[in-house]
C-alpha cells in the first residue's frame, strides 16, 4: 500500500498519510467487500480512490502539491532491495508532473486499463493515453541524461 | 533508453516499499477516535484472515511477452492488454493461455477441477493438456469447454466472435445449444444464439455463407442451398444441423448427410430423426474427422436451455 501511495503522490510524507487513510477507509468500508474479487484487489482499489479523492480535494483547496524535493526517501525503504536503475527510475517517476505520474503508475506499474483509469480519475480515455505517452517520453528523456 | 527498455525496467521495480516508520499507531489512533477502537483487534484479525485465505488460493503466473502488467493472477482479478502488449498465463499445471493485444480476461476459478476464465473482449490462444472438462473460458456468447486441445478464441466488443481449433477438440455451449469443434474446424459465436455449427477449414465461402444466413439471419431458404453445397468433409456440420432443425428440414438434413456419409450398420433413420442419443453417438463416431474422437461421447443435444 505504501509503495502504491508513494508512487501516486511522489511525496513520502503524503504517502504515509494516504497509507493510513487507506486502512481507515478500508475498515469503514469493510462491509462493502462482498468477496467478488480478491481482497488485495479490493484494498488496492480503495487505495487508488483514497489518493484520487485527496488529490481532488487538494485541487479544490487550490493547494499545490510539491513533488518530492529529496527523493532519497525512496532509498530508505526496508522492502525489496533496489538497484541503481530502480532508484533512478523511482526518482524520475516521482519528479513527473502530477497527472502524467498518476497515469503512468496506474497503467504501467499497476496494470489498470485506460478505461478503468478514466473511471478512477474522472478523465477521458484519450487524455489518459496522452498522459501516458507524455510520461514515458519524459522518463526516457530523464533516464538518458 | 527506448520504450521497451523503459517498460522492462518498470517491470523490475519492487512491488513493495516499506515506509520509513511504523504507520500502525497512527491508524489505530484514528480508528479509536472513530469510537470503534474496540473493533480494531477484530478488524485486524479479519484482515489477516482474508489475506491468509487469499494467499492460500491458487495464483497463476503471468509473463508479459510485450508490455508490462501484474505478474500474477488470482480469482477475481483480470489481465488486460492494450494494442501493443501480450501476456502468457500459466493455467495451473495444465496449460497456457496467450492473451493477445487488446484483450481483457478475468480469472473466475482456479480449482484443480475448475480452471475458469472469462474473455470479455479480445483474443486468446489456449493450449491445454489435461483430461476433458477441466478448463473453461466463458464469453458473452457462451462457454468454451476444453476437451484436450489448442484453440484460438476471439470476441469483439459486441460479444460476437469465433473459435478455431488447432489441436484436439473443444465443446462450446450456450443455453443447451452445443457444438463439438474438432481439429481444423471453426465456429462462429453470437450472444443470444451461442455457437454456430462447426465448419471445416477449406469449406467453400458459399457453404459458410448459407449456414450463416440460416443460423444468424434466420433465413430458412438458405438450408437447401447449404445442403446442396455440402461435401463429405462437411458431414460434421450437417450432423450438428440435425438437432437444430425440425420436421421436413430435419429430414432433408438427414437425407443429405446419409447421402454423403451413409450411416453405419445399426443406425436407424427414424432413430436419428427423433434424435435418439445412441443413434446420434454411433453416427458421430462414424463420421470423417471425428475418427480420433472415437469413444468420446457427444453431449446430449436435446438438453433444455439452462440459465
Amino acid at each position: 500500500m505504501y509503495a502504491l501511495c508513494l508512487r501516486l503522490t511522489g511525496d513520502a510524507g503524503a504517502a504515509e498519510e494516504r497509507t493510513q487513510d487507506v486502512f481507515v477507509r478500508a475498515w469503514d468500508k469493510l462491509r462493502s467487500f462482498r468477496g467478488e474479487s480478491a481482497f488485495s484487489s479490493w484494498l488496492h482499489r480503495v487505495a487508488v480512490n483514497v489518493v484520487m479523492n485527496e488529490r481532488r480535494a487538494t485541487i479544490r483547496r487550490e493547494q499545490r502539491v510539491t513533488p518530492v524535493a529529496a527523493p532519497e526517501v525512496l532509498e530508505r525503504g526496508r522492502g525489496e532491495p533496489m538497484t541503481g536503475l530502480n532508484i533512478d527510475l523511482e526518482r524520475a517517476i516521482a519528479a513527473l508532473p502530477e497527472g502524467a505520474r498518476e497515469i503512468f503508475v496506474l497503467y504501467d506499474i499497476e496494470g489498470y486499463s485506460h478505461a478503468e483509469i478514466a473511471v478512477l480519475t474522472g478523465i477521458a480515455e484519450g487524455t489518459s493515453k496522452a498522459q501516458l505517452f507524455r510520461a514515458r517520453h519524459l522518463l526516457r528523456e530523464k533516464l538518458d541524461r | 533508453m527506448n520504450e521497451r527498455e523503459l517498460l522492462e525496467a518498470v517491470g523490475r521495480l519492487p512491488k513493495s516499499i516499506e515506509p520509513p516508520r511504523d504507520l500502525w499507531p497512527g491508524i489505530a489512533a484514528r480508528l479509536r477516535r472513530s469510537r470503534r477502537w474496540y473493533w480494531v483487534a477484530l478488524a485486524a484479525a479479519a484482515v489477516i484472515a482474508l489475506v491468509v485465505v487469499n494467499t492460500k488460493s491458487e495464483t497463476w503466473k503471468v509473463t508479459w511477452l510485450a508490455g508490462t502488467g501484474p505478474g500474477t493472477l488470482r480469482v477475481g482479478e483480470s489481465v488486460a492488454t492494450d494494442d501493443s502488449s501480450r501476456a502468457l498465463i500459466q493455467v495451473g499445471d495444465i496449460g497456457q493461455v496467450e492473451v493477445k493485444p487488446g484483450s481483457r480476461l478475468r480469472l473466475l476459478g482456479a480449482d484443480r477441477t475448475n480452471h475458469r476464465l472469462a474473455l470479455d473482449v479480445g483474443e486468446i490462444y489456449a493450449r491445454v493438456t489435461a483430461p476433458p472438462r477441466l478448463f473453461f473460458v466463458e464469453t458473452p456468447a457462451g462457454v468454451a469447454i476444453d476437451l484436450g486441445c489448442a484453440y484460438t478464441l476471439r470476441v469483439d466488443a459486441a460479444g460476437n466472435g469465433f473459435l478455431e481449433v488447432t489441436s484436439g477438440a473443444v465443446e462450446f455451449e450456450w443455453a443447451g445449444r452445443h457444438a463439438i469443434v474438432p481439429l481444423t474446424f471453426r465456429i462462429e459465436i453470437r450472444p443470444g444464439f451461442g455457437p454456430g455449427v462447426p465448419v471445416v477449414a477449406g469449406a467453400s465461402d458459399a457453404f459458410r455463407g448459407a449456414l450463416a444466413a440460416l443460423e444468424f439471419a434466420g433465413d430458412e431458404t438458405a438450408l437447401p442451398r447449404a445442403l446442396a453445397l455440402a461435401r463429405p468433409d462437411d458431414a460434421i456440420s450437417l450432423w450438428h444441423l440435425l438437432a437444430r432443425t425440425t420436421g421436413a428440414s430435419r429430414v432433408a438434413v438427414y437425407e443429405r448427410l446419409a447421402e454423403l456419409v451413409p450411416p453405419p450398420a445399426g443406425v436407424d433413420r427414424e432413430a436419428v430423426l427423433r434424435l435418439d442419443s445412441r443413434a446420434l453417438d454411433t453416427y458421430w463416431n462414424w463420421l470423417p474427422h471425428s475418427v480420433w474422437l472415437k469413444g468420446f461421447k457427444p453431449p446430449p443435444i436435446e438438453r433444455r436451455p439452462t440459465e
